[in-house]
């Protein structure tokens, strides 16, 4: 009796271990030796992955946020299948992540000691974030002197921080814009406010239009999104935009968004009747409501919207600059490309780079990744739209490409202030007040970066 | 009098249940909304005016659910072998059911032995320390497993255990919450049982197994039917340790979704129905035991 | 408690031999995974600790910073606020219903358990994001109802607003949290001694006495129990939070359990979330000895 208890005992003793592996992948089991709290600082040069079996094959990991179809498994599951015809010894494993839980995941999965190999994001994470925080290897090998001369020169300075050194391999951008329900417009007869041709609307124009928007019957014109930080290149550019204010000094070392123009900016946007802080939706909540006729214009736009979501639109899209005094607007930029975390093994970190020169340079290769992304490339590659109208109805845009300022220090700590304060002023905080707490907070980051 | 005194008291009787009947309706709104949600098309999910039936049935929402990532459907790996089995792929959601179910499998069984273990040699070994653990047991009954999130996930990935199910499971089982039931079910075991086996010369184990454990069934039951609901809820440790789609549970799934498409509400309500309905059969199935399993868990507790 | 005479040296031994060796299971997971990370999590406290950086030892730098930082001190109001109304609220709710359906006949009674009880098994995430789709802003149903009814003349944006944000939560945590306590004030009711009620009744007791005076204590520890779970899981409630509002607006629903995740993954400040996560433990602590004192003498 005593020996068949233990005997069962024992047995899902041995069940349990031998099931312990279920719900892991085979790479987390290989690479997990040597990067525990800290994946970077020592990185293991004598490359000594496990097994001896990277001969063969080595497993590296993808994490790409939705950057155009880079979020669809449909389209990056052909883009890898491309790679792994090329490469059959290097397989790589995707996972997708959204921009409002991405950045926990990352973060939770670096402190747990699998941070993924390769993740597909722009400078502001890449560079000014995980970069900083010395996570990141550095990218020189890819950045040869022929990539150095291809690749245009502001994506250059955005993709390395402010010693040189790259933690950013491009591959696409674009323009963020705002958008107007044109047939909304129309109807409420507001389109004469605007200027379609150059798509540009002063900020007084602007006003006008969503007044009357708003007295066609259309209550909700537009949202401050607040309740993260996703999708807020459309609320700062918004806000910079109305009456020039900046976001950052030139030098990207201070924050500069308590300025008069942008505390003036704030003001009207919070006095205007059809535009509301919203804390209850993020920027992809705010495309999905524009997209359904919620909501007469987005904020949070750009040319990958309409195509990704041309399914759920029935109505005419007019992509717009954001409104300023001056006519001249400075829209963000959105830069896109590959950085590869520091998990201290050579092998994953050489087929990490291996991948990122066939996504982004190989001849053929290069153009179907920048098409999925459904941006534009970083350096010229041709004509690659010529025959798609929408992508030349959007480079209208791309010569109001303003300052790329996200590398600016604390980055992330100021992104989430930013949306705080946005929330602080939809509850009724005195802008000025809350501004200025968010410039407090934002410049202590960049000054505990530094 | 009497008759004024029966009226009023039949009176309250009547309009407590009618509102009753009103309380339970909103209580089960949302999973009306939910299983209802998942088949409505997205215009009508859009559309400012509810349908509260919806006019047309669809499965899109399902379709679309299943459509989004592929997992096989088990990975089975014998350590320091380097053997793995892989199974078919699936769609992520039916892997993330079968996640979901691994985990609170094995927590329940897991918190079970331990925890009938413990709370035996608690209530009815005299020895030193046990004061001490009892209180150490009694305070961390209540604290939130966000108290120590930090140097769990550290610990979790020195132990090389991030992004397992393990991760999960473990501190559910640390969890003594169990070890306090078992205490106050073992209590009532009479000594003079144990004493005749001691005398009968039995060993502390063959006591254990053959005169305890009988004795405290119940309540191992009521353990069970709370440990495995607990962790099918849980969401918080998955949120942290989990972070690959084929290791995602059911709750992080749907949270994930959500994430990813906030308004697509057609496909929240998929994926939701998709949690919901396994755990919700399970319960209407084994409902009196679980009523049974409550209340004796109380009556104890 | 048995009371023995003192056990002789040898005895005591094999005791504790035995009672450590039946005890070793759960004290490796209970050690392991809850004292050693607790015992991290005070130590780390007193260090200036992020990601990928040395810790910087900074004594009692973090617990000086808690105290004047408004937002971790809102969140500890909020933690307050949500225990302080879910508890008694289940709680009366939860007695309320159950004294009216404990007598009914048994299947419409079960019937009304198994619905009181669905939300709770439905499970926190599946709810809530119900409960985020209801209470939309644009689209939700609490807003095409309350316009309809003419109770509100426009819509409210339920999450988005500090005024009701807050309320919202709570009132979903009640939804999750009445279904056991109905279950179990069911089942105590069923166990009152019938014959004393009905001794009170011959002598002219009101329903109201007959319940105070005989019911009510003898469904006292029950109520207990119920108090001790229901404000673990209002402490614990944190996917709604992280699901519904991400603690805003405004920081008007954060709770400390919120405020710990965020200031550990937004702001990657570990060293003072650990130290948050001290000052509840202690919170919780005191708590739950109270409590159990309470249940101890009764």
């Amino acid at each position: 009796m005593k020996y068949r208890k233990i005997a069962a005992l024992t047995l899902s003793l041995i069940m349990a271990v031998s099931v312990a592996a279920c719900g892991s992948s085979s790479d987390t089991q290989k690479n997990a030796d040597d990067n525990a709290a800290t994946p970077s600082t020592e990185s293991n040069n004598d490359a000594e992955p496990a097994g001896g079996d990277s001969a063969e094959s080595t497993d590296i990991t993808l994490w790409t946020y939705p950057i155009g179809n880079w979020g669809d498994s449909a389209t990056v599951d052909g883009l890898i299948s491309n790679f792994e015809t090329a490469h059959p010894d290097i397989n790589v494993t995707v996972e997708y992540l959204d921009y409002t839980n991405g950045d926990d995941q990352i973060n939770t999965a670096i402190e747990g000691g699998q941070a993924p190999d390769i993740v597909l994001e722009g400078p502001e994470r890449l560079v000014a974030n995980w970069g900083a925080k010395g996570l990141m290897v550095d990218l020189a090998d890819l950045w040869t002197d022929d990539a150095k001369e291809a690749i245009y020169d502001s994506v250059e300075n955005a993709c390395q921080d402010a010693n040189g050194v790259f933690y950013e391999y491009p591959l696409c951008m674009t323009a963020h814009t705002m958008a107007i329900n044109r047939d909304m417009f129309e109807a409420a007869d507001a389109l004469q406010y605007l200027d379609e041709e150059t798509r540009t609307w002063t900020t007084e124009n602007f006003q006008k239009a969503v007044k009357a928007v708003y007295d066609s019957g259309q209550t909700d014109v537009g949202a401050v999104y607040c309740s993260g930080q996703g999708g807020d290149q459309g609320t700062r550019a918004l806000v910079n935009n109305l009456y020039g204010g900046t976001f950052t000094n030139a030098e990207h070392t201070e924050y500069t968004a308590g300025s008069d123009e942008n505390i003036k900016a704030l003001e009207l946007l919070n006095s205007m009747e059809g535009i509301k802080f919203d804390s209850s939706i993020a920027g992809g909540d705010e495309i999905n409501l524009f997209c359904n006729g919620t909501l007469g214009m987005a904020f949070c736009w750009n040319v990958a919207q309409e195509k990704g979501n041309a399914d759920a639109i029935n109505f005419d899209v007019l992509p717009m600059a954001f409104p300023t005094e001056s006519g001249d607007p400075q829209l963000c930029g959105g830069i896109w490309g590959f950085g590869i975390f520091d998990n201290g093994d050579e092998a994953k970190i050489s087929a990490a780079k291996t991948f990122i020169d066939f996504m982004a340079n190989d001849e053929t290769q290069a153009v179907e990744s920048v098409k999925a992304s459904s941006y534009w490339p970083v350096k010229d590659l041709g004509n690659i739209y010529s025959d798609d109208e929408l992508m030349t109805e959007y480079s209208v845009f791309v010569p109001y490409m303003g300052d790329y300022y996200q590398v600016v220090g604390g980055w992330a700590e100021a992104r989430t202030a930013w949306w705080n304060m946005l929330q602080q002023i939809g509850s009724g905080t005195d802008v000025k007040t809350a501004v200025d707490e968010f410039v407090t907070t934002a410049n202590a980051a960049a000054a505990a970066a530094q | 009098m009497k008759t004024s005194k029966f009226n009023r008291s039949t009176c309250y009787k009547i309009v407590s249940v009618i509102v009753i009947v009103i309380f339970a309706i909103a209580f089960f709104f949302p999973l009306y909304w939910i299983i209802t949600g998942s088949f409505k098309t997205r215009a009508a999910i859009n559309s400012t005016t509810p349908q509260w039936w919806p006019h047309e049935w669809v499965l899109d929402n399902y379709d679309k659910l299943f459509s989004k990532q592929q997992a096989p459907l088990w990975q089975f790996h014998i350590p320091f072998t380097g053997i793995e089995f892989t199974g078919p792929i699936v769609p992520g959601a039916i892997r993330w059911l079968i996640n979901t179910v691994f985990m609170s499998v094995m927590s329940m069984i897991l918190t079970c032995i331990t925890a009938a273990m413990a709370g035996y040699a608690l209530a009815k070994k005299r020895f030193v320390g046990r004061k001490l653990v009892f209180t150490l047991i009694v305070c961390a009954m209540a604290l939130p497993k966000q108290v120590i999130l930090i140097p769990l996930l550290r610990e979790m990935s020195a132990l090389n255990l991030y992004n397992t199910m393990w991760a999960v499971i473990l501190p559910i089982v640390g969890w003594p919450f169990g070890v306090f039931l078992m205490k106050q079910f073992s209590e009532g075991i009479p000594g003079e049982m144990m004493e005749a086996a001691k005398i009968d010369g039995a060993s502390e184990w063959k006591t254990f197994c053959t005169i305890v454990l009988p004795m405290v069934k119940p309540g191992i039951g009521a353990l069970a039917i709370f440990t495995f609901i607990n962790s099918w809820n849980e969401y918080f440790m998955q949120l942290i340790m989990l972070s690959s789609t084929e290791n995602l549970t059911i709750s992080l799934g749907i949270a994930k979704l959500q994430a990813e498409n906030a308004t697509d509400f057609g496909l929240i309500m998929a994926g939701a129905s998709l949690a919901a309905i396994p755990i919700i059969v399970i319960f209407l199935i084994f409902q009196k035991y679980f009523t049974k399993g409550i209340t004796m868990g109380a009556v104890k507790g | 408690m048995e009371k023995k005479n003192p056990m002789s040296k040898a005895l005591v031994r094999r005791e504790t031999l035995a009672g450590y060796s039946f005890m070793l299971p759960s004290l490796v997971f209970f050690v392991g995974f809850v004292i050693y990370p607790m015992i991290m999590c005070i130590y780390t406290g007193f260090f200036d600790s992020t990601m990928n950086r040395e810790d910087i030892f900074i004594g009692i730098s973090n617990y000086k910073e808690l105290f004047q930082d408004s937002i971790f001190l809102g969140a500890l109001k909020n933690t307050v606020i949500i225990v302080v109304v879910s508890v008694p609220v289940t709680c009366i709710f939860s007695l309320w219903v159950s004294s009216v359906i404990y007598n009914l006949t048994g299947p419409i009674c079960s019937a009304f358990r198994v619905i009181f009880y669905l939300p709770v098994v439905t499970g926190s995430v599946a709810v809530t994001v119900v409960w985020r789709w209801m209470f939309n802003n644009y689209y939700g149903i609490f807003n095409y109802i309350g316009n309809k009814t003419g109770v509100l003349d426009r819509n409210i944006n339920w999450l988005g607003d500090e005024k009701y944000a807050l309320a919202c939560i709570i009132i979903i945590l009640l939804t999750t949290s009445v279904g056991q306590p109905i279950v179990l004030y069911v089942s105590a009711l069923n166990n009152v001694d019938q014959s004393l009620v009905e001794a009170a009744e011959v002598d002219g007791a009101t329903k109201f006495q007959c319940f105070w005076k005989i019911k009510w204590p003898q469904i006292m520890p029950t109520t207990l129990y119920i108090l001790v779970i229901t404000t673990i899981n209002s402490f614990q409630c944190f996917a709604l939070i992280q699901l519904l509002t991400s603690g805003g607006p405004n920081h008007s629903t954060d709770t400390i359990m919120y405020y710990i995740y965020y200031n550990a993954f937004k702001l990657y400040r570990y060293g003072y979330g650990n130290a948050m996560g001290v000052i509840l433990a202690i919170i919780i602590a005191v708590l739950s000895a109270l409590q159990f004192k309470m249940a101890k003498s009764e």
